[in-house]
């Protein structure tokens, strides 16, 4: 306890230094803006900024990018409420609810169990991730690369699994992930693969150019070709603390979505879209009155906000305690962690307990920020929100330039961010997901690195994988989900139909 | 979108065997000790296998009056112009950018678009690209050291 507690007030020192404060504000505020903005996403506006962070030193680094994480998930609810368009694909349960109750001029308390329901639950998460990472990290320890191997296939099952519509196109995206992975220098031999004697291959390719083409090009080449501008929100918000009924009615949504989030936003892909909709499901059917949902029920913005921003916590788990990342997100944070020079997995927080702790105490400063951010502060975001779509995206363009430009000063970075962009706009045109083959990306070395090892260790037998309990277990659960995915067809239907 | 899913799943079956034969070429190995084009050679393996399915299942799929109208929408001649210029823009500043320098290609690119979404006015397309220009310059080449190609301005 006595360790756990230094090492508690060791991350609020780091967070308390102005440098950290000021890093942490400006994550929190870009992460609000671009939940606010529905064409750029945290996964975008963390591959822009990534460059940007290679100045300064990794803490202060991870810090800014995780604020833009959490951050993006409270923002997302305010557009969601005034105008009826999810600013993130998490907050697209909130429009059902949230942008009724703003019809009935209610937008100020809707926002406001919004913002408090976000905080109590991103607080809570950050406490059980604080109390859950550093044990799962020293059972970690004992893994070897067998059980890397498995659960990076489980990983990479479950994120196919719940990707949206077909779950053949989710894999074919996840070995295309992995095949790209590939292009470069072989660690092992020294060998060149597939880099058709271009030098810039050689490194292979870069995972900020491929997920700013796929997530921040390809968003706004749809959003051009699909809609105009946004719908202005002329009312006025007044009376933002909900009253007295509110809290009563949303305070058990609240501390449901809160556990459930965080759990869900462990597993691999499941993170804030998954919980906002099983929380949402689940308030629906807790509820006395489920013919209130999607009339304006005050619980029907609570219960998903809440999930939501707990889940971001929860994906911070895996990340921390294996190494692992379970989305895209949380792979560009695994990336930000190696370019600084770290080593991710289950002894990260034993040897740079600054970055770990350093980073959970930031978040609880940064949940208090968002809060002040997000309620007295909310008519900043409303105003952003009058500013037309075609004054934005020639600025969003410009700087997923900056952004690829800015890694390795070369217009070759930038080339590989326009192609994947185009590529991109097209997996969504024909319905494939993206998530998938950028997690396939990072795990690809990873995953080649530990069945080799594996390999070299057993001889070439495969039987290592399934005669170690716990590699065996994640293979066992990666089939399991495999197969029920072709048995429970129409449970994944009604998953596709609800994201 | 079974039409389109026939098309991607034979894309993704070609692009598997190019892959399983470059990987034969870059030496497989065996389980004792897998060469570097062990992994490519599963991941072609796999993504033809993929690849395979998703066209088969095309066929076992029967086509319904939703298909036809989704598959209609896909396309629209008239949306396909909104993400052109854009995309031509973005061609021109890579080309450009080494040759001309940073100010003057962000300048056209930025003004090309702005125009474009405000075609009747000058003076808001050129404030809004030049001050853009300006800004973007303090903060990333003044204040975060960024490097930016200099071109035929020389700074």
């Amino acid at each position: 306890m006595t360790g756990f507690l230094e090492n508690f007030s060791l991350g609020f020192q780091i967070a308390f230094t102005g440098a950290n404060l000021f890093y942490c504000f400006i994550g929190v505020f870009i992460g609000t803006l671009v939940g606010v903005l529905p064409g750029i996403g945290p996964a975008g506006a963390i591959s822009l900024l990534l460059p940007v962070t290679f100045g300064i030193n990794p803490v202060s680094a991870i810090i800014m990018l995780a604020g833009i994480y959490y951050g993006a998930q409270y923002g997302g609810s305010t557009t969601s409420i005034l105008v009826n368009i999810p600013g993130e694909s998490s907050t697209v349960v909130t429009c059902l609810d949230g942008y009724q109750m703003s019809l009935q001029g209610r937008a100020g308390p809707a926002l406001g169990i919004a913002a408090f329901g976000s905080f109590i639950a991103g607080t809570v998460g950050i406490i059980i991730l604080m109390f859950l990472a550093e044990p799962l990290s020293g059972v970690a320890i004992k893994f070897g690369p067998p059980e890397y191997f498995s659960l990076m296939i489980l990983a990479l099952t479950i994120l196919t699994y719940l990707a949206h519509g077909s779950m053949i196109k989710a894999i074919v995206m996840a070995f295309l992930g992995v095949s790209l992975s590939q292009i470069g220098m072989d660690i092992v031999t020294g060998q060149t693969r597939f880099t058709f004697g271009i030098m810039e291959l050689e490194d292979g390719i870069g995972l900020i150019p491929i997920v700013m083409g796929l997530f921040g090009i390809a968003e706004v080449l749809t959003n051009l070709e699909e809609s105009g501008d946004l719908e202005i929100f002329k009312a006025k918000i007044k009376g933002l603390l909900p009253n007295l009924r509110d809290w009563l009615d949303s305070i058990g949504a609240i501390i449901r979505g809160t556990f459930l989030g965080f759990f869900l936003g462990i597993l691999p892909g499941g993170g804030a879209i998954i919980s906002s909709f099983v929380s949402y499901a689940v308030e629906k059917k807790f509820s006395k009155h489920p013919e209130k949902f999607g009339t304006g029920a005050i619980e029907g913005v609570a219960g998903p906000e809440s999930a939501n921003n707990s889940a971001t916590s929860g994906a911070f788990i895996p990340l921390f305690a294996l190494g692992i990342p379970s989305n895209a997100v949380m792979a560009l944070l695994l990336g930000a962690l190696m370019i600084h020079g770290l080593q991710p997995g289950p002894l990260l927080i034993k040897q740079r307990p600054d970055i770990f702790w350093g980073t959970i105490a930031s978040m609880y400063i940064g949940n208090v920020m968002l809060l002040i951010l997000n309620l007295p502060l909310i008519g900043l975001w409303v105003k952003l929100l009058k500013v037309p779509y075609r004054i934005l995206f020639p600025l969003i363009l410009f700087f997923c330039l900056i952004g690829a430009y800015s890694i390795n000063n070369s217009t070759f970075d930038v080339l590989v961010m326009l192609i994947f962009g185009i590529i991109g706009y097209l997996f969504r045109k024909f319905q494939y997901e993206p998530a998938p083959l950028v997690l396939a990306f990072i795990l690809g070395p990873m995953l080649e690195n530990s069945l080799r090892q594996s390999l070299l260790i057993s001889e070439g037998s495969l039987w290592i994988f399934f005669t170690r309990p716990i590699s065996g277990v994640g293979l066992i659960i990666a089939l399991l989900v495999l197969l029920s995915s072709i048995f429970l067809k129409k449970h994944r239907q009604i998953i596709a139909k609800m994201s | 979108m079974k039409k389109y899913d026939r098309v991607g799943g034979l894309i993704w079956t070609i692009l598997g065997i190019l892959l399983c034969i470059g990987s034969v070429q870059l030496r497989l190995g065996n389980f004792n000790k897998p060469g570097p084009g062990f992994i490519p050679f599963l991941s072609g393996a796999f993504l033809i296998l993929f690849g395979l399915i998703l066209t088969l299942v095309t066929f076992l799929k029967e086509s319904g009056e939703e298909e036809k109208t989704r598959n209609e929408k896909i396309w629209v001649k008239e949306n396909w112009k909104r993400i052109f210029y854009p995309l031509f823009a973005l061609f021109g500043y890579i080309l450009l950018l080494d040759h001309v320098g940073f100010l003057i290609t962000t300048f056209l690119f930025l003004f090309f678009l702005f125009k474009l979404t405000v075609p009747k006015r000058w003076t808001m397309p050129l404030i809004l690209s030049g001050g853009t220009v300006v800004l973007s310059y303090l903060i990333f080449s003044v204040w975060l050291k960024c490097q930016f190609p200099k071109g035929i301005l020389n700074f």
